[in-house]
This record gives structure tokens, sequence and C-alpha cells, in this order.
């Protein structure tokens, strides 16, 4: 070992046996470098004779300074080597906290992780945590993971009553309608995952359950529309509206419904539901009760949007945005 | 286009080779150096292209510019290299159960070799080993000639030595020590199965070749950008990583002595 650089303090040693070079070895070594500030020395003991080519051979690659080898204990070898000066800066404080502003060159690497300069910008256009992450979004997402239920277990399938054929018809129309609604639910929420900055992680996971919660709509409702022997017909209308949900917002979508009068709701089988039969009388009563269910809904809406922080008069206008698409 | 552009020459031995040319092309825009680059499929041809004046710089591997250097009659320039390409040697790998405890154990024995153009992996390890005493014709060479005209570049024909090597079909097998560490390092080496018999002296490998008529301030002002790249600034870190360097490291000739000593012995200039 060259004369002048003793006395060398390592700040780590290792005794790797008689590792041989690919056969682990760098699952010891790469970690106590990396433990390391630049300059700091590794001290690595090992009866490997072939390392003493294949090991400053990786250092030169790496840019790692290898030292040298003086004799260890018996046949062994101690080899010495100052981790180098790429990969970035070691032993910075973990830091778990939301930053204020995601670094796009962080990329998917998870909060707190020790991340090394020169990484790519990634795309996430969601980047700024007063936007992003409500402080309480930790905790939300713990009780939506534990919260969860199960299609297979949490409905009594068994349970369900057979119905006469026109309604079964008109539950199958109708289940068919909500599971094409619930696969809109399903992608459009899933298009803001990608764009949310991995420092807001918990937003993403949280927006995960979410997708889930719709996961299990478009299953239950298939479920039970198979049942039903059929998924109706998926309407033109329907699918114009679905689009313009995947293309723009709500708004949107209503002015895009407004020209053309229609409802892109079965109507008729969720009135037939209603009534239970085929009976005038009864159709009449179900009528009633599903203009009652329309009022009812944008009651529920408009609460909903007061809840979240709206004004009487936006959540009303809001709420109005949806009546005419029904879901 | 720029006139006063430069036009690197270059060989396509992955598609990845436009996607560095293309970085190297931005990243040296960037500093106010302009260049073009034009590919091609076989380092004779590039060769050739430098030679006609088609292209003004040539990113050469070693056999490329000891030809040019030939060519030239040493006036060739040599503008810069990759840390990578530093005090390369190659290694003799055998199989454990070979038997083979000796150089002079390769006599009568299968030794696998990479493809008839590749410096660290057929050329000079044979070379090395004939200088070492061993009676190389009467080793069983077992040649993978794959990806000729690339010269090495590739590194599947030492891929092809390794696998030979842990299907047992060759006892010994040649490859670089670049190669060796790499595959080491990624677990696909099986160390129970093969071990490294011997070491050759190093030597160097890339080179970026100009002709002496490329004017010296716009040479410089190619290997100043090129020294000037950093492994943790993004806009340079891919491209590195791509063209399997750290840091652009300025010239150097003595480590090419002993491929141009190998040619002159085995006429394979």
């Amino acid at each position: 070992m060259d004369g002048d650089r003793r006395p060398l303090v390592a700040a780590a040693a290792i005794d790797a046996g008689s590792l041989p070079f690919g056969s682990g070895l760098l699952a010891l070594v790469r970690p106590a470098l990396a433990r390391l500030p630049a300059g700091g020395v590794v001290a690595l003991i090992s009866g490997s004779a072939a390392l003493r080519e294949d090991l400053p051979r990786w250092c030169r690659i790496e840019h790692h300074d290898y030292l040298g080898c003086d004799p260890a204990d018996g046949a062994r070898d101690r080899h010495l080597v100052a981790r180098g000066p790429l990969g970035g800066e070691s032993g910075a404080a973990l830091d778990d906290a939301m930053p204020a502003l995601g670094d796009p060159r962080s990329g998917f690497a998870p909060r707190g992780a020790r991340v090394e300069p020169g990484a790519p910008a990634y795309p996430f256009t969601l980047l700024d945590r007063e936007h992003v992450a409500p402080p309480e979004i930790a905790d939300l997402y713990r009780q939506a993971a534990g919260a969860s239920w199960s299609v297979e277990q949490d409905i009594p399938w068994q349970r369900i009553p057979p119905l006469p054929d026109a309604l079964e018809q008109a539950v199958g129309q109708v289940m068919g309608f909500l599971a094409q609604n619930e696969l809109s639910a399903l992608y459009v929420p899933a298009r803001f995952l990608p764009r949310v900055h991995p420092a807001y992680a918990e937003v993403a996971m949280f927006l995960a359950t979410q997708l889930a919660d719709e996961a299990r709509h478009v299953d239950a409702f298939v479920r039970r529309a198979r049942r039903a022997g059929t998924l109706g017909v998926a309407t033109v209308t329907t699918a114009h509206s679905l689009l313009t949900l995947l293309e723009a917002a709500v708004r949107r979508r209503a002015a895009t419904l407004a020209g053309t009068g229609g409802v892109p709701a079965p109507v008729q089988d969720l009135v037939l539901l209603a009534a239970g039969s085929t009976d005038p009388a009864a159709l009449e009563r179900g009528a009633d009760a599903f203009r009652t269910l329309l009022e009812t809904m944008h009651e529920a809406r408009i609460r909903r949007l007061r809840s979240a922080g709206f004004a009487a008069d936006q959540a009303a206008r809001l709420s109005e945005l949806h009546t005419p698409n029904f879901m | 286009m720029n006139p006063e552009s430069l036009l690197v020459g270059a060989v396509a031995y992955d598609p990845k080779v436009v996607t560095v040319w293309e970085g190297i092309r931005d990243v040296l825009h960037d500093d106010g150096v302009a260049m073009d680059f034009a590919l091609y499929s076989n380092y004779e041809r590039l060769v050739h292209e430098l030679l006609a004046g088609h292209v003004d710089i040539a990113w050469s591997t070693p056999l490329a510019h000891v030809r040019i250097q030939k060519a030239t009659e040493n006036r060739s320039l040599s503008l810069g290299m990759r840390d990578s390409d530093r005090d390369f040697h190659a290694k003799i790998v055998v199989r454990k159960d070979a038997g083979i405890r000796a150089l002079r154990d390769l006599e009568g024995r299968r030794l696998a070799v990479g493809s008839r153009d590749s410096t660290q992996a057929r050329i000079l390890p044979l070379y090395f080993l004939g200088e070492a005493g061993v009676d190389v014709s009467r080793v069983e060479i077992v040649a993978f000639d794959s990806d000729v005209g690339k010269h090495g570049d590739t590194g599947r024909s030492e891929l092809d030595v390794l696998r030979a090597l842990h299907e047992g079909s060759v006892a010994a097998g040649a490859v670089g020590d670049y190669v060796w560490v790499i595959e080491s390092a990624a677990g696909r080496i099986d160390a129970s199965q093969l071990e490294v018999l011997w070491t050759t002296p190093g030597f160097d490998h890339c080179m970026f070749d100009a002709l002496p008529s490329l004017d010296s301030q716009r040479a410089d002002r190619f290997k100043t950008a090129l020294l000037a790249m950093r492994w943790d600034d993004p806009r340079h870190r891919r491209i590195l990583e791509l063209e399997g360097l750290k840091q652009w490291m300025p010239a150097r000739e003595p480590g090419y002595d002993s491929l141009r000593a190998a040619l002159d012995a085995s006429n394979g200039w």
C-alpha cells in the first residue's frame, strides 16, 4: 500500500469471508460505501484472491478510489476503498414532511429517500402541497384503506328474490347503465393519479382507494345485470355524455347534452322498477317516485357540495349541471 | 445546415446510439459547439469515411483507431476517450472442473473467444497468451463471430463466450474485464463454476479520431465541451450512462501499442 497514505482510518469494516466478487459481495460493499461521505474509507477483509483484480476494476468503473490491499489475518487480504465523488450527497437527514413543492427530479423516490443528483425530470403536473395535499390526507387514506368492502361477501347475493321478467329486464338495463357510468368513474379520476407528485403519495394512494371502490361498483352492477340475463343497451347518448368526461369537465358535459334534449339515463326502466309492475296506476306512482328521486339526489348533492365548502348558490348551480345527466 | 458544424461519424451498433448522439449534439449545441453526426453500419466504413474527409471526427474502436493512425502515418489527431476506455484488460476465464491450473494447460483444450474484430475478446487475449508462452496454434479456438464489423461494441460475442462457459461446451474463454465485472456485479456469473485463470496486461479502448487537417480551434472546442460533461448534471447523465462512461478523458497513446504489435504479428491490419 502507498506509504504516505497511512495512517488511514476506515470508517467501516466488512468481513466478507471468502465471497467471490460476483456472489453477493457488492451487497456488503455498496451499502457500506453509500453510508459514507465522499472520501470515507471502507475496509474489506476477504479470502478471495480474485478480488485483488475484480475490486479495483469495479472501483474504477464506479469512480471509487481503490487504496490497495494489505495482508490481514492468515491468508486473507484487507482491501481499502474510499468512496468516490459520484452518486450524490449521502447521510442527509430523512425528512418525512410533505414539501411545499414537489421536485420533478425526485420522480418516484419515496418521500424521505436520498435522491441522487442527475435524475431526469418527471412530468408530474400537480406539484404544490397547498393545492394537492390537505394535511389530513394520510389519515384519510388509512381510513379509506381500512374501510373497504367486498362485493363477494357483503352483498347477500343468494337472498335476491326472483322478479317478473319485465322487471328483470329493467333491472338489467339499469344495472348495465350504472356499470357504464361507474366505469367512467373509474377512468376519469384515474387520470389525476399520474399527475400527482409522489411527494404527496398519500393523495395518489387515497385516489387509489377511490378507484378500487369504483371497481367494486362496476363489479357489483355487472353481476346483478348478469343475473337478470341482460346488460341492456349502451346508448349513443350515454356514450357522448361519458366521452365528454374524459375530454373535459362537468360544465362541458352539461352543454353537450343541453342541445339534445336527451337524458342519458334509462328513465323508463327506473320508472318501471319504481312502479314494481306494468299496471298503469302503478306506473304513474313510479313516475312520481322517479321525480322524487331526482329531487332527492339534487338536494343530497347540494348538501355534499356545501359541506365541501361551496357557497349555497354555487352548490345549487353545480348540482343542476349534473341533474340532466342523472348520474 | 451550418457549414461550421462538426460532423462526427459513429457506428450504429445499437438503437441507443441514436439517443446518445442526439443527446451529445444538443449538449454541445448548448455549449456553443455546432455538431451533427452520421451513423454507419460498421467500422470499416467509418474509417473509410474519415480518411476520405466525409466526416470530421470518428468515434473509433481501438482497432479503428490504430488503423486510422497507420493510414495517416500517425498524423491523425486523438481528441479524447472515456474513463472506461483506460486500463482495459482481458480475462481468461476457466471452468473450475476443467483442471486448468496454468496457461500452458490451455493447449489441447477448447477456448471460446469473441468476434474476430473484438480487441478485448479475441485479438489481444490471443496475442497476450502467445506472449506469455502459450502455443496458441495448439489451443482449440471456438469463435463466436457475432456482430462482425462492430468490433466487439455490442458485447454480444463476450456474452456468448460466458454462456458457452456456463454450459460447459468449452473449458476456457476470453472476455474483456469490463464485461466480466459488470456481469459479475449483476449476479450473472456462477462463481461456483467459473474462475479467472489469468488477466492480460492493460490496454486502452475507444478514441475520437480526426484528420490532421481539422482546424485546431474547432478540435479544441469539441474537446472542451466533451470534458465539461458531468455525471451529476441531468442534461448529461443519461448520455453518459448509455455510452458507458462517467467522465470523458483526454487522449493518451501508449495503451494501443500492444494492439499494433498484435496486428503486426498476425497480419491483422
